[in-house]
């Protein structure tokens, strides 16, 4: 429409490029020997557990207790095998020099060890100020969500219960360390104890859900089962059953 | 005061284009200075139902990029005084549109304007993400059929999180209702298609309109009217109601407006029976 000046002058006062610091949540994760069958099959089953939870997470490797694994080649694939299973591999963590090496052929950055190694060597070499507390002793903290939660949308209560004051749509999912409850009707996911906790419970008004899970066992719509009470529920764990019962 | 309104679905083809330009005349006719912009950048759908597809000059794009300005690119309708036309381009991509240039030019409308209507591109992607970004309210375009609510509902997380109110982190938040469109009372009834409540119950936001699948907005969309100036269609009617609703008032819900008068004959018979 107009010449090509008008259009240069304005991406002049456009920035080309802005920097910013900046902090983000990745998953580790730990691998205890070679990424083999067994280990594959145990991941899908871990990602089958919260299909959405982990789409796309930012994850490095830690390699502490995998020490043989310092190849080049072993690594790229190991990276496909992930990046395949939407798991976005950026690096390493905690590898021996040969295993930085390996990494840096294979295009991921190597990280030092988490957290705790640095504040460890930290405060021993007493020469750069230690900080002021130490980190408080994790609380449980519970989550409450007073709307909906929708389709797509995940909420995750890491450190306590979950309370939702609303419905759980299809195609959303309610994850909590603790008890999940939910004042409304559950259709989509919900995982209840994801560290571990058998004795927690999932409580709902009326259950409708595509998956149930308790300290990673879990039951899916397909084999709820007829029978299985809708209105006003607790889910719990009975050894390694997951079962269903009426508040009523 | 003015206010952005994002007319969104998620899903294509459930009637966002057909619904800006209803919502659009009616808030003209009603009075209120109105603007409706197309969003769905490259495929430009908007103008030519409302009329004015062999008036476009500038364009939404034109206009972000510097090319134009705005009021080169603005097109004023020619039935109705407050109707004003934001078409968008054909050529370019949605790469084209800046969360910046889309600021500045909503900025730009709100200062004449009572109401910008942004019809969104289907998806969740950039252009529908940048029509609902700085949205005052939402008016989210359902069929009662399970996929397109599924989407609603998707899209609805999206208004609750990634719009400029929400971020604001404050409690605001986009004031979203639901407008039911290609609504046939007797699919409903025999269960081929979702039932009102059964939509509601999911979604759970307010009801601002149900509009009747209704031969006429073919026909309107053909003649370049906007649905609503057709006083004869039940879905004209329809979405009147629902502009009322709109700007705040209190209008009864009736499934099918276009029924009145069998309904009023059915009074009748009533009585003499
Ligand atoms: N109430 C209705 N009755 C009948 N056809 C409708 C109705 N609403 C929309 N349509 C038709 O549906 C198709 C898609 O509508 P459109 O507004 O372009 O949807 P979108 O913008 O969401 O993609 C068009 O052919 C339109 O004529
Ligand atoms: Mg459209």
């Amino acid at each position: 429409m107009q010449s090509g000046k008008s259009a240069a002058q304005t991406v002049a006062t456009v920035k080309p490029l802005q920097i910013r610091g900046r902090t983000f949540t990745a998953i580790a994760l730990h691998l205890t020997g070679r990424p083999d069958r067994t280990f594959f099959e145990a991941l899908e089953a871990r990602l089958n557990q919260t299909p959405l939870f982990f789409d796309n997470a930012p994850l490095v490797i830690d390699l502490e207790q995998a020490a043989g694994l310092d190849s080049a080649q072993e690594l790229m694939h190991l990276t496909a095998e992930l990046r395949r299973r939407k798991l976005s591999v950026f690096g390493i963590q905690s590898g021996t020099p040969a295993q930085a090496r390996a990494a840096a052929e294979a295009g991921l950055i190597s990280l030092p060890g988490g957290r705790d190694a640095a504040l460890e060597r930290v405060s021993r070499q007493g020469s750069r100020p230690v900080p002021a507390a130490p980190p408080a002793p994790k609380e449980p903290a519970n989550l409450m969500i007073n709307q909906p939660v929708r389709s797509g949308q995940t909420v995750f209560a890491d450190r306590g219960d979950l309370i939702v004051v609303g419905s759980v749509s299809s195609g959303a999912e309610v994850i909590a360390a603790g008890n999940i409850h939910i004042y409304g009707r559950l259709r989509g996911r919900a995982l209840a104890g994801v560290n571990g906790d058998t004795s927690a419970r999932i409580f709902c008004h009326a259950l409708d859900a595509e998956l149930l899970a308790i300290a990673g066992l879990y039951r899916t719509s397909e084999n709820l089962g007829a029978d299985t009470p809708r209105q006003y529920v607790q889910v719990h764990l009975q050894g390694e059953v997951l079962r269903i019962e009426s508040l009523k | 005061m003015s206010k952005v309104i994002v007319v969104t679905s998620g899903k294509g083809g459930v009637g966002k284009t057909t619904s800006s330009a209803a919502i659009g005349a009616g808030l003209a006719m009603r009075g209120h200075k109105t603007v409706v912009i197309d969003f769905d950048v490259g495929l430009r759908n908007l103008d030519m139902i409302m009329g004015c597809e062999r008036r476009v000059v500038f364009d939404f794009i034109n206009v972000i990029q510097g090319d134009a300005k705005l009021k080169q690119a603005l097109i004023k309708d020619r039935r109705l005084e407050n109707l004003h036309v934001l078409p968008t381009s054909q050529t370019r991509d949605k790469d084209a549109l800046t969360t910046e240039g889309v600021k500045k030019v909503l900025d730009e409308l709100r200062e004449e304007f009572d109401y910008i209507v942004c019809d969104s591109p289907a998806g969740i992607e950039r252009g529908a993400h940048l029509a609902m970004y700085y949205a005052d309210e939402a008016v989210v375009v359902t069929n009662p059929e399970v996929s397109s609510v599924r989407d609603s509902d998707r899209v609805l997380g999206l208004l609750n999180s990634k719009t400029a109110l929400a971020e604001k982190g404050d409690g605001s938040a986009v004031k979203a209702q639901l407008l039911l469109t290609r609504f046939d009372q007797n699919r409903s009834a025999n269960g081929e298609m979702m039932s009102v409540e059964d939509v509601l119950e999911i979604l759970a936001i307010p009801l601002l309109g149900i509009i009747p699948e209704s031969t006429s907005v073919l026909k309107a969309s053909n003649e370049g009217t906007p649905v609503s100036l057709d006083e004869k269609s039940p879905a004209g009617k329809a979405y009147m109601d629902a502009v009322g609703r709109l700007v705040g008032e209190q209008i009864e819900m009736r499934v099918n407006p276009g029924e009145q008068r069998r309904g009023f004959f059915q009074r009748l018979l009533g009585r003499t029976a």
